[in-house]
């Protein structure tokens, strides 16, 4: 789990590191699908019609990988914001409601506020009112956790509701189209698109550069290093001079700037309006994203793309095989389940990932004289 | 104004429920996250068998029986292998949404069919009384569950034995372990009966509010439950007005989408959340809930 | 001690030669014998790690004798079944430093909640009636009704003993019941103790003070490392003697190293009417005055829970001072954790999971952990140098011989004496002038012990302050110039030539000072 670091003598540590977890990562994958794919015969469909389906529609061929790999991104930029909050110990279920804040706070500045600027322009100030957006939303969870001692689980939950609810309300009123006919945003003018090579607009790179940076803040900066400290042991990390609820903000705002950058990219790059279901529900599988990488911020890549295949695979399997494609949901559960299970290896109770859970109150701040 | 008093109730209905279900897990020092998953499972398996059997009443039960053996699961991973519950519950709520989906699919190729429905049942005399009548006393027979069993659990949790060593292992695990109160066994239970009872508020859904089951029709309804169980201040009579403040949101949300006035919908939708949160944050002092909310437990070795 | 048997009832439990390990070859208690008649109030002292806890874990089932034979009323027990039903069935109960009661119930619904012979239902009112009475018969006042986290310590003490009276206890052990007390708490509990003793039940009293032991005890046994070093009548008792006995009698064994003379111009550290409060519950810290001067090792003595931890945490930065001054070379300092290391305070506990190391980090990780906002070695532009970091991991492990002796191994597949040394050579690596280290030796083995006293030692040789708190007094008479013992919350000077009698009487209850 220390991934790349450090080097020299570590290196045989992270080599023998890197192929457990993949092999674990393989081993959940494989028999996910496998208890699916039992689930999907014994309810009288063919599981290998449908595997053939699903590959089909997601990696058979040019517009099928566009699909997945338009699924992938999304699902990198919220796994990675999941990933880096519960490696601090942030227990951030709030991924979908930060990407609808970053979609939001994006489509205002491309739609209202820099009509008719050109790209140069536009472009940067909208991907930053994206990161903004969700950052500032995460906040919110942040602040209440450090404040007033209110547990992020269910304080991202509810954020959550609200923030596809201030969207719904966005695009029934002031961000509706200028035509009044849907409850959509109006399209996004050209200059406010992502520039796209073969239908894969720009976004999806920078979301596998933020991976990279992700990875390299973690394992190969101060912040990074503080972070974990916290995640793994908070009242430990106070001890050594580093202040838990300053790491503690500072990871939840960074992670939703990611999630708010996904939504940004959503809108920009592949909708081109906003509208109420915007993301068929990235941010809760990027907890799943998360897991299956083992909290790893390169890992993300290839499990985003995994849930990718599944995402872009189901609908391609329910018009083909006629089964449903919320099979995926399935895969998805037993998945994580499975992570849990691999990860607790024979007869442990190790949880995944750093395993410290900072104590929190549900609500009202601790009164005891802890120090943390 | 009784009709608006009437579809609060019909629609609290399945909030309380699964709400009361939830109750009884974080009394246990749970936190179920996988309430939505719950209620889908309930849902599905109250509408499959009550369209099999034809009889609504085994669909009920088959709806708390099929949430039961997901809560299983979820107890399993929870309280034996103490896994991480917030994981355990997201993963729960994914592996429900898809089950369900697919089995709906398989069972009944093209349109879900038409189940049998919980019919509205007038209670003599008392329905007949003002106002309050026809909300309580001229509703399907989910509405007189919840009149029973709300009151039971409150007793039950003040003044039976069961019952405080339930809020025992919730409040204080180590305290109930010192004292001979079993924990894991205690915490199992208590999903095992939550679970029930979020089986049978799903199944209100399928059986009571409509007629037939479609994919993820529970839609939020579980996190909802999640939420009126913080703002009920984790106390059933509490967590009454709550659901019933929720349903009445839902039920004027309805009638100004129908009406179309200026008034957003999404306004009302937005504020039970947002109130929580205040809640939430405003909470100061004692706090209500749980002490050993979320924590697993495991006895010091020495 | 048999032969002190009064002849008029047989005792309540006797336990006899008691041997008990959990680790083959160390015992923990040795071929210990204890018993407790109706109607006597039995004291037990021992320093901390003697084996009281044990003993007291034998007594109430928790815990399985390996050896010795256990009666109860005159009838022996089966040692194998000897659990904690068995106890409960034999009327043994415990009241524990840390209240088992629930804190969010009342304190009738804690009467009731795993009463065993309780029914399906709770009676409240019957419950109160109980209660009332129970408590009007020993004096044991208790708001009824009232949650018991509204209870002060007190109340929530005799709750707690009245439960053990409820579920009809004839033997009561009390664990450090007055620990958390205010005098008139104590005060008040004393006669209900005697109330309890003259309606014939049997009393254990776990205590650190002397006062306390002479006015309620009719005997007092006492424990030193696993075994009975005496029991006393209460006539007998007599604090150098009570000392003796918990201490050891070895004086001349220990030489204590003679002061190198460190300037005694201006200390490099001053506290200064130091107070702090609590850890739940706990005594905190009153006007606490001390002063480390360069070149010396200052021990501060003392039984656990009274103090030793606020002060720890103040002086390592992360514990607000309610009132006083901290003075680093005579200018005052606010006590965060960069500002004293950043004047070259270092921190070393023997709690090492808590506040030293973090497992799941590797070796690299941890010797780095403390640096990651000042030390431009392993920390140049908020960028981590992996390879300086591991090679000074590296160098420091061959140095002090650590095993694994690789750097990028979890710290927490590292035994208990390997991860001390990886803290030592870590707090002292930055050459610190003060290193404030707690039971720096907690858990480890001889060996591992040696080394760190020999580090203390060659730091203090090379002009660095030490205070050393431990709860450990050989370690602070082998190792420290001069001591102090932290008693209640408040520092209490040792006289220099003070025996170990005298140094443990002031341990226990402040005399002499």
């Amino acid at each position: 789990m220390t991934g790349w670091w450090p080097r020299g003598l570590a290196r045989r540590h992270v080599v023998e590191r890197f192929a457990s977890d993949t092999l674990r990562a393989a081993g959940a994958v494989l028999f996910a699908s496998l208890i699916a794919g039992v689930v999907i015969a014994a309810l009288g469909f063919s599981p290998v019609e449908a595997i053939r389906a699903l590959l089909a529609g997601s990696l058979i061929g040019p517009a099928a990988l566009t699909a997945t790999l338009l699924k992938t991104g999304p699902l990198l930029l919220t796994g990675l914001a999941v990933a880096l909050c519960f490696r601090c110990g942030v227990w951030n279920i709030g991924a979908e409601g930060q990407l609808y804040a970053g979609a939001l706070l994006a489509t205002l500045v491309a739609t209202r506020w820099l009509v008719g600027a050109p790209a140069v322009l536009v472009l940067p100030c909208l991907i930053l009112a994206g990161a903004l957006g969700g950052a500032l939303w995460a906040a919110i969870a942040g602040a209440l956790r450090v404040m007033r001692g209110v547990n992020e689980v269910i304080s991202t939950i509810l954020l959550n509701f609200v923030a596809i609810q201030l969207v719904s309300l966005a695009v029934h009123g002031p961000l509706q189209e200028s035509a009044g006919a849907y409850p959509q945003s109006d399209a996004l003018a050209q200059a406010a698109r992502l520039p796209e090579l073969a239908r894969i607009h720009l976004g999806i790179p920078i979301a596998v550069l933020l991976a990279l940076a992700g990875s390299f803040l973690l394992f190969h900066t101060a912040a990074g290093f503080r972070m974990r400290a916290v995640g793994l042991s908070p009242v430990a990390a106070r001890f050594a001079g580093i202040v838990p609820e300053r790491q503690l903000l500072l990871t939840i705002c960074l992670a939703g700037a990611l999630a708010g950058l996904a939504g940004a990219f959503e809108v920009s790059g592949v909708t081109g309006r906003l509208f109420e279901s915007l993301s068929p529900g990235y941010g809760y599988t990027a907890i799943a994203v998360a897991l299956l990488a083992r909290l790893h911020p390169l890992a993300v890549v290839p499990s985003a793309f995994f849930f990718g295949v599944l995402e872009a695979g189901g609908g391609a399997m329910q018009r083909e095989a006629g089964v449903p494609a919320v099979a995926t949901d399935l895969v998805k559960g037993i998945v994580i389940l499975l992570s849990i299970g691999f990860a607790a290896g024979v007869g442990g109770v190790r949880r995944v990932g750093p395993v410290a859970r900072a104590p929190t109150s549900l609500s009202g701040p601790q009164a005891d004289g802890e120090v943390l | 104004m009784e009709a608006l008093l009437e579809a609060a109730v019909r629609l609290a209905v399945p909030l309380l429920l699964a709400a009361l279900g939830e109750l009884i897990i974080e009394r246990s020092g749970i936190i179920n996250i996988g309430t939505e998953g719950l209620m889908l499972c309930g849902a599905f398996g109250g509408f499959a068998i009550a369209v099999a059997s034809g009889s609504v009443w085994l669909g009920a039960a088959g709806g708390g029986a099929a949430a039961a053996c997901v809560g299983v699961l979820f107890a399993y991973f929870v309280v034996v292998r103490r896994a991480d519950q917030i994981v355990v519950g997201t993963a729960i709520n994914l592996l429900a949404l898809g089950a369900t989906g697919l089995a709906v699919r398989a069972l009944y190729p093209g349109m879900a069919p038409v189940s049998p429905t919980f019919g509205t049942v007038a209670v003599p005399l008392l329905s007949e009384l003002p106002v309050i009548g026809g909300a309580l006393f001229r509703q399907t027979p989910y509405v007189y569950l919840c009149l029973l069993i709300t009151p039971l659990l409150a007793f039950a949790l003040a003044r039976s034995r069961p019952g405080l060593r339930l809020r025992a292992v919730g409040e204080c695990a180590r305290a109930a372990d010192a004292e001979g109160v079993g924990v894991s066994r205690t915490r199992f239970a208590a999903v095992l009966l939550g679970s029930l009872l979020a089986g049978l508020a799903g199944s209100a859904l399928s059986l009571a509010q409509s007629n037939t089951f479609t994919e993820g029709m529970t839609a939020g309804r579980g996190f909802i439950a999640l939420t009126i169980v913080i703002f009920g201040r984790w106390r059933p009579g509490g967590i009454v007005l709550a659901a019933l403040f929720f349903g009445a949101a839902s039920a004027l949300q309805h009638r100004l989408q129908a009406r179309g006035t200026d008034l957003p919908y999404q306004l009302t939708l937005m504020l039970p959340y947002v109130l929580t949160l205040l809640v939430l944050a405003l909470a100061s002092g004692r706090s209500s809930a749980p002490a050993d909310l979320g924590k697993a437990y495991r006895r010091e070795s020495r | 001690m048999s032969a002190a048997r009064a002849g008029a009832a047989l005792p309540l439990i006797e336990l006899t030669a008691i041997d008990k390990s959990f680790v083959p070859q160390r015992p923990v208690l040795r071929r210990v014998d204890f018993d407790v008649r109706p109607g006597e109030i039995h004291a037990l002292l021992g320093e901390n790690g003697a084996g009281k806890s044990t003993l007291m874990n034998i007594l109430i089932g928790l815990v399985r004798a390996n050896a010795g034979a256990i009666e109860i009323s005159g009838r022996p027990v089966d040692l194998a079944r000897f659990g904690p039903s068995a106890a409960a069935r034999a009327g043994i109960s415990m009241v524990h430093q840390h209240s088992t009661l629930v804190p969010a119930m009342s304190v009738e619904e804690n009467l009731c909640f795993a009463d065993p012979s309780g029914g399906l239902l709770f009676d409240r009112r019957r419950a109160a009636s109980r209660l009332a009475e129970l408590s009007q018969r020993y004096q044991l006042d208790v708001p009824p009704g009232a949650r018991v986290e509204d209870l002060s310590v007190g109340q929530r003490q005799r709750a707690e003993i009245l439960r053990a009276l409820d579920r009809g206890a004839r033997l009561l052990i009390l664990d450090e019941p007055t620990a958390a007390l205010t005098p008139g708490e104590t005060a008040a509990l004393f006669p209900a103790l005697r109330r309890l003793r003259a309606s014939g039940r049997g009393v254990v009293f776990i205590s650190h003070k002397l006062d306390e032991v002479e006015a309620l005890a009719d005997r007092v046994t006492v424990l030193r490392r696993g075994a009975v070093s005496g029991t006393l009548a209460a006539g007998e008792l007599d604090a150098r003697e009570l000392g003796r006995l918990m201490l050891g009698r070895d004086l001349s064994a220990l030489e204590r190293p003679s002061a190198s003379g460190g300037e005694r111009s201006s200390p490099l550290m001053r506290l200064r009417g130091l107070s702090a409060a609590g850890l739940g519950g706990g005594c905190g810290l009153h006007d606490v005055d001390l002063a480390v001067h360069r070149g010396e090792i200052v021990g501060v003595a003392g039984i656990d829970g009274n103090g030793q931890r606020e002060l720890e945490e103040v002086l390592a930065g992360v514990r607000r001072m309610d009132s006083g001054s901290l003075e680093v070379d005579g200018k005052p300092v606010r006590p965060h954790v960069r500002t004293l290391r950043s004047l070259g305070v270092s921190h070393l506990s023997g709690d090492r999971e808590r506040a030293g190391l973090i497992p799941g980090f590797s070796l690299t990780e941890n010797w780095i952990l403390k640096a990651s906002h000042s030390d431009e070695r392993f920390f140049s532009h908020g960028l981590l140098r992996a390879a300086t970091a591991s090679e000074a991991t590296r160098v420091a492990i061959a140095h002090f011989d650590i095993t694994p002796a690789d750097a990028a191994a979890d710290v927490a597949t590292l035994s208990g004496g390997n991860a001390q040394k990886l803290a030592v050579a870590r707090e002292l690596s930055g050459e610190p002038r003060l290193l404030v280290a707690v039971n720096p030796t907690r858990g480890l083995d001889v060996g591992s012990t040696r080394f760190v006293h020999e580090q203390l030692l060659a730091l203090r040789a090379r002009a660095a302050a030490v205070l050393l708190i431990s709860t450990e007094l050989d370690e602070v008479l082998l190792l420290a110039d001069r001591c102090v013992a932290l008693s209640r919350g408040r520092v209490h000077a040792i006289p220099a030539d003070a025996d170990r009698a005298a140094i443990g009487a002031i341990m226990l209850g402040g005399q002499g000072a």
